[in-house]
């Protein structure tokens, strides 16, 4: 049985049907079409589909869009695009920390959250912060180094970008 | 070669901008108007054969438009591995696309395709099967046994194959030592954890003509694979390029049952199917063999090898797929090649059980092979008191030595042994303290292992594809198209044969984009795997390249009114050597060729010559003249809290010769991802299983735990060492598969190091070193 939802993402209003059970992350992908979320595991394991739900990353795959009326949601489309790109987008971009790129939106929206709440993480911090996000391919060495270039404590010649 | 514009730089690679913003290009996101969703019923046994199967309730329920059984698919017998013929002589076929014999938990048994995703799964439940359930044997030796449950008619005793090779009297060689070491080393099943999952699309047409689009590391084996199961001609067969999948690390390299059962599904519908796996799909799909290998090493007084036997048991799983060829690599390239010994033999035994697949992992066979090999050198030196690094450098080969796999190849760029010293001189090893004799309870240790030869490729290896080919356009804009059938799986591939196509044409990198395409329309090429992109499908591109720019300049030629031959292009202005005011912008040239016959400017038409006229294009299809040897080494330095039993990693150093760094920031994203991967090998990734149903246990990432971003070490450090190989595109040889397999050993003997004990099986988890250390 479906129900009518009316949602908002990215500062957009969507008014939606879904099944009661339908989670966040299959309205955001299949309905909303915002395909930079990404499903990993669709168990709260891996932390591909983090987006920012009232400014806070949670794991869409793990909250019923129903739950989220009401509240906004940000995802990777809404950070920034690549005309007006995130000095976190930026930064994974510059440090290489983009291999694969399947977790790559996730860990961005995670990194966020983290550099919101502690401006100026040391390192043990970064990694503290996004061990929620997985990622198989780069060892998570340039991932952490973007994150510092993002909050300004990176390498020297990033410093202002 | 220090005249270098684009190769060797940290160019960014082109795909970064749009995966930070979304990532449109994964097959995941791949949807077509009208498209069907399957889904995949699986057996909850082991061993069973299927009685009856009643689809008629999930037919009835509304939305579901096709059910698929065993009785409504081809019933043809294929091997799914990709870099082998579909017919080769030498491939082990046992399995079918759906069959009234299962032989895992979890194989499919059935298929609904329906409007949505959740009426196909709720279909599912409307499927009634009757099994009759058989004896299901899951350990590889006790399948061995007489009486043991037969998993496949007429198979003896579950024994697929028994590969072995030698050399010289190894019994001979045992009596000429002084000392010799024996030992058994263990290593578990692992899972590639790619992050994309296996999805695909299938869309079928009213001739029959299928088109797919797959997360697959290997167009053409995918073309080849699904036409021959299906009993289709491979023109009947289009696999779309995607400009790059989320991962493979070897698991994409095989026909999956999605790919087989959506092309049934579409062709049945005449809609595009589309079907993707779940978390514990992926995990039962396919993962590293786990193999049981008796290692022996007879060693003189001043330390030579006289002689080396070993024998591998591996569990091949309930199919064959990898098995018989994962065996023969892991033997020859993994535990026998590195080091010398006058007297060798090897033994093998393939063994069927009602396991998941094995299927292929970066290091195919080589990182079980290292753990032994590196383990026992370490045992050795430690007993002997010789020094690792120089008992290595004494039976290892030389630059300029023949190839111990074909004596007709040399290695010609070969540096084992500045992997060896510059990677001791900075991990500090001299001053390694001797094992054991750390104090506290937090032991610190350094250990390192090292392996000497490996592969770029398949060029040698019975029957493995290894041609590649490229094709490379010219605009008239001065940008060039590079069409290459290789898929980037994550590594950047694409960026770094960008560089390569730039560097060969005289173009800046940006100039260069690599434009995806299709089977009907791209040459052939071999899988991503073996670490052999760099070399053999960059030498391919380069060949390309090098045709397309001897067309450009034989057009410049005529119309700067010059010699080809005294021509060079670069940062994309063709000029004459010697005189660089005789200019022109490789836009004006292309633009040349491609105009109309008749040219009008403001003296009125003038007429161009043919001579100048078309598309300037180049193209290949090769394979390279040898297979060139990486040396890699390994040096990490590991904290062992004794009252917890955990083992933290502090730092890695990493020497590889890999000939030429094409990109270095690429080059050490391969590094650092393999140490990941080889962290969880050696310290804490294990796939479990419910012994009775074989039912995995380890089916999504709460319970399958791989390393976060707080396990791995904050100084992992990259000495690339260029050997310039002369076979390689300017020197280049392989990285990728090295990165993984010597992280376990050195891992395993820093443990040693630290608090004096030596495990012979992986992973090395607290529970063992507690038990280890009498604490458990």
């Amino acid at each position: 049985m479906k129900q009518l939802i009316s949602l908002e993402v990215n500062g957009d209003v969507h008014e939606i049907a879904v099944e009661a059970d339908a989670t966040l992350l299959s309205v955001l992908r299949d309905n909303l079409e915002l395909i930079g979320t990404k499903r990993g595991c669709d168990s709260g394991g891996c932390g591909c589909c983090t987006v920012h739900v009232d400014g806070k990353a949670m794991y869409s795959c793990m909250m019923y869009a129903v739950s989220a009326q009401g509240r906004k949601i940000t995802t990777i489309e809404g950070l920034g695009t690549e005309e007006r790109i995130d000095p976190m987008q930026e930064a994974f971009v510059k440090e290489g920390a983009v291999q694969c790129g399947y977790c790559t939106c996730g860990m961005i929206m995670t990194a966020k959250q983290l550099l919101h709440d502690n401006p100026h993480p040391s390192e043990d911090e970064i990694r503290h912060g996004i061990a929620g996000n997985l990622c198989r391919c780069t060892g998570y060495h340039k991932i952490v180094e973007a994150i510092k270039t993002a909050a300004g404590n990176g390498l020297p010649h990033m410093k202002g970008q | 070669m220090t005249n270098l514009n684009v190769v060797g730089k940290s160019v960014l690679r082109q795909d970064a901008y749009d995966k930070v913003v979304g990532g449109k290009g994964f097959p995941v996101n791949v949807s077509l108007p009208g498209m069907l969703h399957g889904k995949m019923l699986r057996s909850p046994y082991p061993h069973a054969r299927i009685l009856s199967i009643d689809t008629s309730r999930a037919e009835k329920l509304p939305g579901v438009k096709a059910v698929m059984t065993p009785k409504d698919v081809p019933q043809i017998i294929f091997s799914p591995i990709f870099f082998m013929p579909a017919d080769s002589m030498a491939i082990h076929r046992d399995m079918l696309i759906l069959s009234d014999t299962v032989r895992f938990a979890g194989q499919p048994v059935a298929a609904v395709a329906a409007t949505t995703a959740a009426i196909a799964e709720q279909a599912l439940s409307l499927i009634d099967v009757e099994y009759e359930e058989l004896p299901a044997v899951f350990d590889p030796e006790e399948a061995m046994k007489d009486g043991a449950p037969e998993i496949h008619a007429g198979v003896k005793n579950n024994i697929r194959a028994t590969p072995s090779f030698g050399a010289g009297d190894v019994e001979q060689g045992f009596k000429e030592a002084d000392y010799v070491f024996e030992g058994t080393y263990e290593t578990q099943r692992v899972h590639t954890c790619y992050m994309e999952p296996r999805v695909c699309v299938s869309d079928t047409d009213s001739s029959g003509h299928i088109t797919i689009y797959s997360s697959i590391a290997h167009l053409f084996g995918l073309r080849e694979r699904l036409a021959y199961a299906l009993g289709l001609p491979v023109s009947k067969v289009t696999v779309i390029q995607a400009p790059y999948i989320g991962g493979s690390f070897g698991s994409k390299l095989d026909l999956a049952y999605i790919e087989a059962l959506s092309a049934l599904l579409s062709a049945k519908t005449k809609k595009p199917v589309r079907l993707e796996h779940t978390r514990y799909e992926d995990f039962i799909c396919n993962a590293r063999h786990p193999m049981k290998v008796h290692l022996k090493t007879g060693v003189k007084k001043d330390g030579t090898i006289t002689a080396r036997y070993a024998s591998t048991l591996c569990d091949t799983s309930a199919y064959s797929a990898h098995g018989p060829e994962v065996i023969m690599v892991h033997a020859y390239f993994g535990l026998m090649l590195g080091y010398r010994a006058p007297h060798t033999k090897w033994e093998g035994t393939v063994v069927y059980t009602n396991n998941m697949p094995g299927g292929a992992f970066r290091g195919y066979g080589a990182p079980q092979a290292a753990f032994a090999v590196e383990s026992q050198i370490d045992e050795i030196c430690e007993k002997l008191g010789f020094d690792p690094i120089e008992f290595r450098l004494k039976n290892t080969p030389r630059q300029g030595d023949p190839h111990p796999f074909n004596p007709e190849w040399k290695l010609g760029g070969y540096a084992l042994d500045q992997c060896l010293h510059k990677g001791a001189e900075r991990m500090g090893w001299a001053n390694r303290a001797k094992a054991g004799s750390a104090s506290g309870t937090k032991k610190r240790g350094i250990g390192m292992a090292a392996h000497p030869i490996w592969v770029s490729g398949c060029v040698g290896f019975p029957d493995i594809y290894e041609h590649s080919g490229a094709i490379i356009r010219l605009n008239v804009d001065g940008t060039a198209y590079l069409s290459s059938a290789t898929m980037d799986i994550g590594s950047g591939q694409n960026t770094t044969l960008c560089q390569i196509a730039a560097e060969e044409l005289g173009l800046k990198f940006e100039s260069v984009r690599l434009a995806p395409g299709n089977t009907d329309n791209l040459p052939f090429d071999a899988p991503t795997h073996a670490s052999r992109v760099t070399y053999s499908s960059g030498n391919a591109v380069k060949v390309a390249a090098a045709d397309a720019k001897k067309n450009l300049l034989e057009v410049a030629a005529i119309v700067m009114e010059a010699n080809a031959a005294d021509l060079e292009v670069r940062d994309g202005m063709i000029s004459v050597k010697g005189a660089p005011a005789r200019a022109m912008s490789v836009a004006d040239v292309v633009k040349r060729a491609e105009s109309p016959f008749m040219v009008v400017g403001a003296e009125g038409p003038t007429p161009t010559t043919l001579k100048e006229k078309g598309t300037i294009m180049g193209i290949s299809s090769v394979a390279p003249p040898a297979n060139a040897s990486p040396a890699v080494a390994e040096f990490v330095e590991v904290e062992v809290d004794t009252e917890t039993g955990q083992v933290k990693i502090l730092r890695a150093v990493y020497a590889h010769d890999l000939g030429r760094v094409v990109n270095p920031a690429a080059a050490q994203g391969q590094v650092e991802g393999g140490l990941q991967q080889g962290i969880g090998y050696a310290l804490m990734e294990k796939m479990l299983f419910d012994p009775d149903t074989g039912a995995c246990l380890t089916s999504d990432f709460l319970d399958y735990k791989m390393p976060t971003a707080v396990e791995m070490p904050s100084k992992i450090e990259c000495i690339f060492i260029e050997s310039n190989e002369p076979t390689g595109p300017y020197g280049a040889k392989s990285l990728s598969e090295a990165c993984l397999i010597v992280p376990a050993p050195a891992i395993a003997n820093a443990i040693y190091n630290a608090i004096g004990v030596r495990f012979h099986s992986l992973p090395i988890t607290p529970e063992k070193i507690l038990a280890a250390l009498g604490k458990l």
